[in-house]
């Protein structure tokens, strides 16, 4: 009750108002059938109904405007202090409008289903739309649905519109039939994830999400601002027109350079009344530990006798090739399966042999290879995670990066009576969430061979085998993510399994004890990566070099450890410049304050 | 509400509908629904259609509400433990079940729990939506009653007849809303014969003993006023109370509508300007839209909306 709709406002019998600019409504719809029944002599209702409507009603009773009544609803769930304080800093000052920017994992979700259940249990939204991408529908549903009692229905045929509470995709939702029908509805509340996608004013998009009518209106987005100042402008400007000034006001104002804001204090101020971001780094935030341990895995002599007869052939077709290293990733990718397994070689192998010419001397190397793969018949690295799963006794998730390793590793953990199941990007979406369900009911181990893509939060699991690691630190940071976050009540064990003697060796060097990666956080390797990648090469690029320029082992030692002290600059330029003047720098004050003595009063009942 | 008055409040709905409850400790309540109850908690629209077409027996569902969860699963397990019984709390589904289940929530993203079990359990915490759609189905099936006070036997003379008085009984539900929103709960009573207009009337009932049916002994004075005009007494009196409370949220809303509307004026106005022709209609609309919206969202409004209302015939008040 209470928000009127567009179409019944002012309808009812307005009264005389209790005070100037305020509208009385009292409800005169009961009269006439109290009437009616009196004068026939009934349907009479039962007065102990009766009492208990009464009743009802007055433990529904909102008390405060100012209180967030949702928390008593909420049984199931307890919000993290930083999301209570988002929630009832939105309720309370930005009056139902914001953007909500935390940093990657801090729980954007729960804010907004916080958000929208409050306003739920005041009786102002009867009626929300929520627009993320595909793949995040059926998350969102769930998690409305577990967490916050929410009633929200994935939109799957035409009239799943009518639901009250509609999560859909952006995509979907702005095409016609859907667009129209959307567009003469009046929302109570919008939200839309992933908003980044919205920086753009000639978009289809971003017109749509304007063209919407709405009360209240959430934009989430981890990346507020990612490239330019004109992004900051259209976002906030979808949001709250004016707030920001005309376009020509607010590049006279704030811009400096496209990428280069002044007036920060100014700025912030504008931007405080309608974006929070609460940073990893504001405190508070309490995470588990990361417990690494790194497991040295010693080759049997025929494991290492392919490993050093793939790493001949690779450096031989290096040097043929006159030092090319654009056409040589692919080899150096089967120098990295060499250590995953003998099966992932294969596969490429027997691929590279199919494009060789029938009488190309590489093919006769090729053969020769395969050969020396015969007489691999252990998998050394396998019987390790094999002894590392059956000692946990516990849930436990093992990335590989090659899709025959993912094979071979299911066959043989069935073999040894672990029940397994696959994960991997090529799943559709049913399957993957399939896989998911097995793997939080019965199958002990998940075998991924992808971390990236939302939607697969594993916070009941807190063991981790990198069966092989990738060069590539951001997907490492990708697969821990997955574990270790917001929800995660126990400490997180990784394992990284290494093979001596080769590579992998050094990569593990590198990337735990050169770098500190397992120590890091997500927003600081971001921006170093960057960094690195702006200056040089990328780092996998600069690796794959090394392997196969090095000249023996303390060769490649020396170039890791340079490696290692050029990261380490950057992380430091890094801290140096986001304290400094960079455009993420007008972000970082916007954060709500952690709760004070105020909001500390405030407790469940 | 806590557990308790949770409890209470269940227990009092499933006899008021008469519902059959076959078990119940201070935790849970096993309870085969009444066909009135039935239709309000089970959503079953098409299964009642068709009852009600073909007239069979209607078969009502049992369910199974936990009012105290922790110590619902606790007793439960004990019985377990005890009885050697295999299997998890009453209502666990089967293995076949949860496949199916699995399934489906992989489809909808959510099943409701209870959905496919051979008795449904819902665990009643305030806010739950069992007992949202139990409040719901209370406030639709007590709406409007009429009921007579019945006097105190004993200090009736048997020959003796009492007059009693018609009253207008309105539970009113204030809100103070704009973009945020609070509260009250109201209960007005109007004398039909006197036109007085008493308070708290809703609590003063609640210590009487009323009956649906006109006692013996008792008859009923004439109505003066009509209901139209003891709802206008109603609205007058709420009107004089709403006068003298504080609305200084909703002058700081009215504050806060003004400096928005400026805010989409300033960005809207030059922009419209210096549109060309083409355009100047689109945005003009866009920044009208806009306007709507932040009215719709700030506008400072009070809004009695009535919970329910009834006749009563009262001996002691007049």
């Amino acid at each position: 009750m209470h928000s009127i709709p567009r179409a019944d406002r002012g309808a009812g019998g307005a009264g005389k108002s209790p005070h100037p600019g305020v509208e009385f409504v009292f409800d005169r719809s009961w009269v006439d059938e109290l009437a009616e029944r009196a004068a026939r002599n009934g349907p009479w209702d039962d007065w102990m109904l009766f009492a208990l409507a009464v009743e009802s009603e007055r433990a529904k009773l909102v008390a405060s405007f100012d209180e967030l009544q949702s928390l008593r609803c909420l049984p199931a769930f307890e919000p993290m202090p930083h999301q209570i304080a988002t929630a009832r800093k939105v309720l309370r000052e930005m009056g139902g409008r914001a953007i909500l920017a935390d940093e990657v994992g801090l729980g954007k979700t729960i804010e907004a289903g916080l958000i929208l259940k409050e306003y739920i249990v005041r009786g102002l939204v009867r009626r929300a739309l929520i627009l993320v991408p595909a793949s995040l529908v059926l998350q969102w549903v769930r998690e409305l649905n577990q967490k916050f009692g929410i009633p929200a229905t994935a939109q799957k045929k035409a009239h799943t519109w009518h639901a009250d509470f509609v999560v859909a995709s952006i995509d979907t939702a702005k095409r016609e039939p859907h667009r129209e029908l959307l567009l003469s509805r009046d929302y109570d509340m919008l939200i839309v994830d992933e908003a980044h996608k919205l920086k753009n004013r000639k978009t289809s998009n971003y017109q749509f999400i304007q063209q919407l009518r709405k009360k209240y209106c959430l934009l989430l987005t981890a990346t507020p601002v990612q490239n330019d100042m004109d992004e900051l402008f259209n976002l906030i400007t979808l949001l709250k027109p004016g707030q920001l000034g005309g376009q020509s006001e607010f590049v006279a104002n704030f811009v400096a350079d496209k990428r280069l804001p002044k007036n920060e204090d100014r700025l912030q101020e504008a931007l405080s009344a309608v974006m929070i971001r609460n940073r990893r780094s504001d405190g508070g935030i309490a995470f588990t530990r990361r417990i690494v341990r790194n497991i040295e895995v010693k080759l049997s002599p025929e494991e290492k006798a392919l490993y050093d007869a793939v790493t001949g052939f690779v450096r031989e077709r290096y040097d043929e090739s006159g030092r090319d290293l654009a056409s040589m990733l692919s080899l150096v990718t089967l120098q990295r399966e060499v250590c995953s397994s003998r099966d992932a070689v294969f596969v490429t192998l027997f691929n590279m042999v199919k494009k060789t010419a029938e009488d190309s001397p590489l093919r006769a190397k090729l053969m020769e290879l395969i050969e020396v793969i015969r007489r691999v018949r252990a998998n050394t690295k396998a019987e390790k995670a094999l002894e590392l799963i059956r000692e946990t006794g516990d849930k436990t998730i093992v990335f590989t990066e090659y899709r025959a390793t993912q094979e071979y590793l299911l066959q043989f953990l069935k073999e040894h009576g672990i029940v397994a199941v696959p994960y991997r990007g090529g799943m559709n979406r049913g399957k993957k969430d399939w896989m998911m369900d097995l793997f939080r009911g019965r199958a002990q181990v998940l075998v991924a061979t992808e971390a990236g893509g939302e939607g697969i939060n594993l916070q009941f699991c807190h063991h981790m085998i990198n069966f092989d690691l990738p060069w590539n630190p951001m997907r490492v940071e990708q697969r821990i993510g997955r574990v270790h976050r917001l929800g995660q009540t126990n400490d997180v064990k990784i394992y990284n399994l290494y093979t001596t003697g080769t590579i992998e060796e050094h990569i593990v060097r590198l990337l735990h004890e050169k770098i500190n990666l397992f120590e890091m956080v997500v927003g600081e390797l971001d921006d170093i990566l960057e960094r690195l990648e702006r200056e040089e090469q990328p780092l996998e690029q600069r690796l794959a070099r090394l392997v196969l320029e090095a000249d023996g082992d303390a060769d490649i030692r020396r170039g890791i450890d340079a490696l290692g002290r050029s990261i380490n600059r950057l992380r430091a330029d890094a801290k140096r410049a986001s304290s400094g003047r960079a455009l993420d720098a007008v972000l970082p004050v916007l954060s709500v304050v952690p709760d004070g003595p105020d909001a500390a009063a405030e407790v469940r009942p | 509400m806590n557990a308790k008055q949770i409890h209470r409040f269940v227990e009092r709905y499933l006899d008021a509908t008469g519902c059959a409850i076959l078990e119940k400790s201070p935790a849970h309540f096993k309870v085969k629904l009444s066909p009135a109850a039935d239709r309000e908690l089970t959503n079953r629209p098409y299964y009642w259609s068709f009852v009600d077409r073909t007239g069979v027996e209607p078969e009502t569902m049992t369910l199974l509400f936990v009012t105290d969860p922790a110590k619902y699963d606790a007793m439960t397990a004990g019985a377990d433990a005890a009885g050697g019984t295999s299997g998890s709390p009453a209502g666990a589904p089967g293995t076949a079940d949860q496949a199916g289940m699995a399934a489906l929530s992989r489809s909808f993203g959510f099943v409701p729990a209870g959905i496919g079990a051979r008795v449904p359990r819902d665990d009643l915490h305030f806010g739950s939506r069992r007992l949202e759609q139990i409040f719901a189905a209370a406030r639709r099936g007590g709406r409007f009653v009429c009921l007579f006070q019945q006097p105190d036997e004993r200090a009736l003379h048997p020959y003796d007849s009492l007059p009693c008085t018609p009253w207008l009984g309105v539970n009113v539900k204030v809100g103070f809303v704009c973009d945020m929103k609070r509260e009250e709960m109201h209960a007005f009573g109007v004398s039909l014969a006197t036109g007085a207009v008493v308070e708290g009337f809703f609590d003063r009932l609640q210590g009487m003993k009323l009956t649906p049916r006109l006692p013996a002994n008792v008859h009923v004075t004439g109505a003066s006023l009509s209901l139209k005009r003891a709802a206008d007494l109603i609205e007058q009196a709420l009107a004089r109370k709403l006068k003298a409370y504080d609305y200084g949220w909703a002058d700081a809303a009215n504050e806060r509508l003004k400096e928005e509307l400026a805010q989409l004026a300033h960005y809207y106005e030059p922009l419209i300007e210096s549109a060309g022709e083409a355009q100047r209609e689109q945005i003009a609309a866009q920044y009208e839209a806009r306007r709507e919206e932040i009215r719709w969202q700030l506008k400072p409004r009070v809004v009695a909306e009535v919970v329910n209302a009834g006749l009563f015939h009262l001996t002691g008040l007049a």
